[in-house]
């Protein structure tokens, strides 16, 4: 038997808001979840004059008004060069322990090197073993080196490209400002320069099998070129061959051709199959197997990298 | 030839030293100097004198050989290109400073004049 109860304790009750708030007639968190801004400060009383605060800025630093910061200075200095000592006798306690260069009985002196040293040159037939190593026994290491400058790029086009053309004018990011341009003495000299700075990079890379260098360094020598000719021929003059169309089209051929060449690579010979890519003659240009591929990819990987570095950075765009 | 070898020895020496000097001249300029273009003179001096009697003390140290001709190369090559850094940063300080006339004053030419008279 029901009784039916008084319509004020109804109205607050559980049952009546959850029907009222399933027929939309009132939202429970509407006027209750909401920000609100907080209540503004009281006025502050002021205590002292804005001269005050000049003056005081002006005396805290001197050592004669202030006792503690003279002792602080002094206990800095102190404790400073007494934590230096103590970490360069940390230090030198460790490297007393550091195995002699050179020794025989070295725990880096185990069978990996000596692997590297005795069969490299047959195995890779790279003339410089650590272009062996680096682009043949551990290419799957540098492939994810060349990857990171990849991504590099890409994240710092995503960062600061500006792509449209009218907001590029807006922000004037053409403009160079006090920055001398067509420089009468750089453009000559850059007009003998560059070519020669742009046959050593391709030098060091195509040599890198043979002789210290490799892609790495020879595409920054290539970029610093770009670099040099960029800025003083300005950036029309490269885009003729350098734009951002050619720029992906290099960067991604570069670093898909690396992955496909090392998969191949890996699939066959290093499982000991035979493999399209000759060993050569040791001391040829033409020898190293998967090497030199790779070297050219690494080099217009990393001269790309360089340059699309500095014009993102310059102007936001290739 | 032991004299020969010895006369060899001593330019070689002299122009290392040289080269040396120079550097120790260029290091206490770029310190001791307040104003950038003073700055700039005392390393343009460095980069082209000091490094170009350096390796040319090497190149006679060593004789007529392939490195040496590489070495002369590099001597070239550093004797393009850094003057050139040189007066593209000096050039760049000249048109972005806004007050000249501060750190670098120029004296008037009619005063001059007035002083000589």
């Amino acid at each position: 038997m029901s009784r039916k109860r008084p319509q004020e304790e109804y109205n607050s009750s559980l049952a009546y808001r959850f029907r009222r708030w399933m027929n939309g007639e009132k939202d429970p968190f509407v006027g209750t979840l909401e920000m609100k801004p907080p209540a503004p400060l009281e006025d502050p009383e002021q205590i002292y004059e804005p001269s005050d605060y000049e003056e005081i800025k002006k005396k805290s630093r001197e050592y004669s008004c202030n006792e503690r910061l003279k002792t602080y200075s002094k206990v800095y200095i102190a404790v400073s060069i007494l934590i230096c000592l103590l970490l360069i006798m940390i230090l030198v306690y460790a490297v007393s322990y550091l195995p002699s260069v050179g020794g025989e009985s070295n725990p880096t002196n185990n069978e990996v090197p000596e692997r590297y040293i005795t069969e490299g040159l047959q195995e890779t037939g790279a003339v410089n073993i650590v272009t062996g190593v680096i682009l043949n026994y551990r290419s799957f290491d540098t492939f994810g080196e060349v990857t990171v400058l990849f991504i590099a790029t890409c994240c710092v086009m995503i960062l600061i490209m500006v792509e449209n053309e009218e907001k590029r004018k807006k922000l004037k990011l053409d403009d160079y400002g006090l920055e001398p341009l067509y420089d009468t003495v750089l453009r000559k000299v850059a007009k003998i320069v560059c070519p020669v700075i742009f046959l050593f990079g391709i030098y060091i890379i195509l040599n890198g099998h043979l002789s210290p260098g490799g892609g790495f360094s020879g595409g920054a020598v290539i970029g610093a070129g770009l670099i040099l000719y960029a800025a003083s021929f300005g950036f029309k003059s490269t885009q003729r061959f350098f734009n951002e169309k050619i720029y992906v089209i290099v960067k991604v051929t570069a670093l898909l051709m690396y992955g496909l060449i090392a998969l191949y690579f890996f699939l066959t010979g290093a499982n000991g199959l035979e493999h399209i890519f000759p060993l050569g003659v040791p001391g040829d240009i033409l020898s190293g197997g998967i090497i030199l591929p790779i070297n050219i990819c690494v080099g217009t990987e990393v001269a790309c990298t360089i340059y699309a570095f500095y014009a993102l950075f310059r102007r936001g765009g290739l | 030839m032991i004299v020969l070898e010895w006369i060899r020895f001593l330019t070689g020496a002299v122009c290392i030293a040289a080269g040396l000097i120079f550097y120790v001249i260029q290091f206490i300029g770029v310190f001791r100097f307040q104003y950038v273009l003073n700055r700039m003179h005392a390393a343009a001096i460095g980069d082209t004198l000091g490094c170009g009697l350096l390796l040319a003390g090497t190149v006679i140290f060593n004789g007529f050989t392939f490195p040496s001709a590489k070495i002369l190369f590099i001597i070239v090559f550093l004797w393009m290109t850094s003057p050139v850094a040189a007066h593209m940063v000096a050039k760049l300080e000249v048109l972005s400073r806004v007050e000249m006339e501060e750190c670098c004053p120029v004296e008037n030419p009619e005063d001059i004049e007035e002083d000589e008279a």
